[in-house]
Formats: C-alpha cells, structure tokens, sequence
C-alpha cells in the first residue's frame, strides 16, 4: 500500500465521495470507513495510512471516541488525524486537541483547502 | 429578536442557518413567509435529527420533493436512491451543525443526534409536527424545501436576545491546525 493513503471515516457516503473526488486526482489513495470501529479496523488492517480525516457525529464509535482510542493504541507510530465535522464547538476542538488531533475542518469544506490540508499533514504522493 | 418568544427566536437562528448553508450548494434559496398552497404531492424525502441540552430539546426535520434533494447533491455523478437517502441525511446534519454553532454564540450548547432519512410518496412530517409551528420555508427554483423544528424547552430555559459580540464556534469552512 502506498504511504499516502488516507482513511476517511464518515458515516455519509457522500462526503466520503466528496472527500475522494478531491484527493484521488492528486495521487492519494483512499481507504474509507462509515464509523469510528470500521475506522479502528481499517487502521489495523492497512498499516500503510498517512493520515486520517475524521468525521464527529457518527453510530456506534463517534470520532472522538475514535481519536482516543487511537491515542491508547500503543501499537505503531501516531498516525496524524484531522477531525471534518459540521461543527465548530470550542468546547469540542479542544477536546480534539488534547485527544491528540492535527486540526479541525468545518462542513462544507472546498476541496482545494481540503487538499492543501491533506498535503500540509501527510506530504505530496510519492514524497 | 426582541419581543419575541424563545420558539420564535430559535426558529430565526434555524432559518438563518438554512440561509446560511442552501446558497453554498449552489441553489438561489427565497425565504417564504408562509406556505400559500400545500406542497406539491408525489415522491418526497423527509430526514432528521435530534437535539438536546440540559434544559432544551427537540428535533430538526427536513422535507422536500426528493427531485430537490437531487438538485441539492454536491457531486456531478449519477446519484442512486441510496445516495440520495444518504446526502438528506448529511443536509440535515450540516443544517444542525450550523445550527448548533449558531446557539453556542448564544451560550446554548447542543448535543446533536444522529440523523436519519426516509424517503416515500406524499412523505411528510407528523400531524403532531405541523400543529405545533409554521415550517421554516425555502423556495428552491420550482420546489419547495421546509424545515420543521420541534422543541421541547424547561420553563426557566432563556435565550439572549442577540449573541455574544465573540463568536463562540468556527465557522463552516474553517480550517485550523493545532
């Protein structure tokens, strides 16, 4: 797998399309997941993910719930996450933050910003 | 916002909400005053999505022909019922979001629900729903896009008049680093 993969976990199909439109014609590869589990499951089986783009408000395991876990996984290198949620709470931010988050994307994004971002946390492909 | 009751007033933040987010998909959006004539019959799409704080709840309902939610889709691909069942789910939810920053600008602090979406001929909201409040109203080229809120409130819960002068979320776009 490449070392530009990024897992997207978003329990919208439409904003894992949205998400995918954006980073595939830069050369990124995309792993999706609709919940904080599948993202934990696709972490494990993919050992290769440069980056994580985190939906918040989702079944089963939220993306808070998400980025915690993750941060007591003691099992390989911190992968870098960055939460895309519709919501800007400070409250919410600075719990991403202290869970170990890179940054904080508010709905709806614009996919150039959304690639800028990708390209600041996890490198160009084939870097 | 003065002089008005709290439903009124969390109604307007919704509509504002709705203002805010309908021209960023690319739609021109008027806000009706009232509904003059039932909504067109047919194959509709109703999605929503709860709400709560310690002494607020409620739910956000979303209704509309299931050819506006098309209208509304982000992507320029075919979209399947399922995407379409899908993205009325994610509208609802970027609609609460912005809603819920909204409130915070006001010190109320929402807990969001996970939404849901049904599509179906003659979809509509509860009877119980259209007795309790007008439906905030959105004329979207020919079709119609209401949105209906239901509240259930503690008696001693207030709402400020205006927001506080600093802004309490960020904003839909915003990109920060840590």
């Amino acid at each position: 797998m490449s070392n530009k993969t990024i897992l997207v976990v978003d329990d919208s199909l439409t904003v894992r399309q949205q998400v995918s439109l954006a980073l595939t014609p830069a050369g990124y590869q995309i792993v999706e997941a609709c919940d904080g589990h599948e993202g934990l499951e696709r972490m494990h089986a993919n050992g290769g993910i440069a980056m994580v783009l985190c939906d918040l408000n989702m079944p089963r395991m939220n993306g808070l719930e998400f980025l915690e876990t993750l941060k007591g996984d003691a099992a390989g290198p911190p992968v870098p996450v960055v939460i895309l949620t519709t919501d800007g709470s400070s409250e919410l931010i600075a719990r991403a933050k202290r869970a170990g988050a890179k940054g904080w994307i508010v709905k709806p994004f614009q996919p150039d910003l959304l690639l800028a971002s990708v390209r600041r946390i996890a490198g160009n492909p084939g870097s | 916002m003065a002089g008005i009751s709290r439903e009124d007033r969390l109604a307007e933040i919704l509509a504002k909400s709705l203002s805010e987010l309908l021209p960023e998909l690319g739609v021109k959006a008027e806000r009706l005053s009232e509904l003059a004539a039932p909504p067109p019959q047919g194959e509709g799409t109703v999605a929503f999505t709860g709400f709560a704080s310690a002494d607020l709840r409620g739910s956000f309902t979303l209704v509309g022909p299931t050819a506006l939610f098309d209208r509304l889709h982000p992507l320029p691909v075919g979209v399947t019922p399922r995407d379409l069942a899908d993205w009325a789910r994610e509208l609802v939810n970027q609609a609460g979001g912005r809603f819920r920053s909204h409130l915070l600008d006001y010190g109320v602090s929402l807990a969001l629900g996970v939404p849901q979406s049904a599509p179906g001929e003659q979809a509509r909201p509860s009877s119980r729903l259209r007795s309790e409040r007008p439906p905030i109203a959105f004329a979207i080229e020919d079709m119609v896009l209401e949105g209906w809120l239901e509240l259930d409130m503690n008696p001693d819960f207030e709402i400020p008049e205006q927001p506080s002068a600093e802004q309490a979320a960020l904003q839909a776009g915003s990109v920060v680093f840590f």
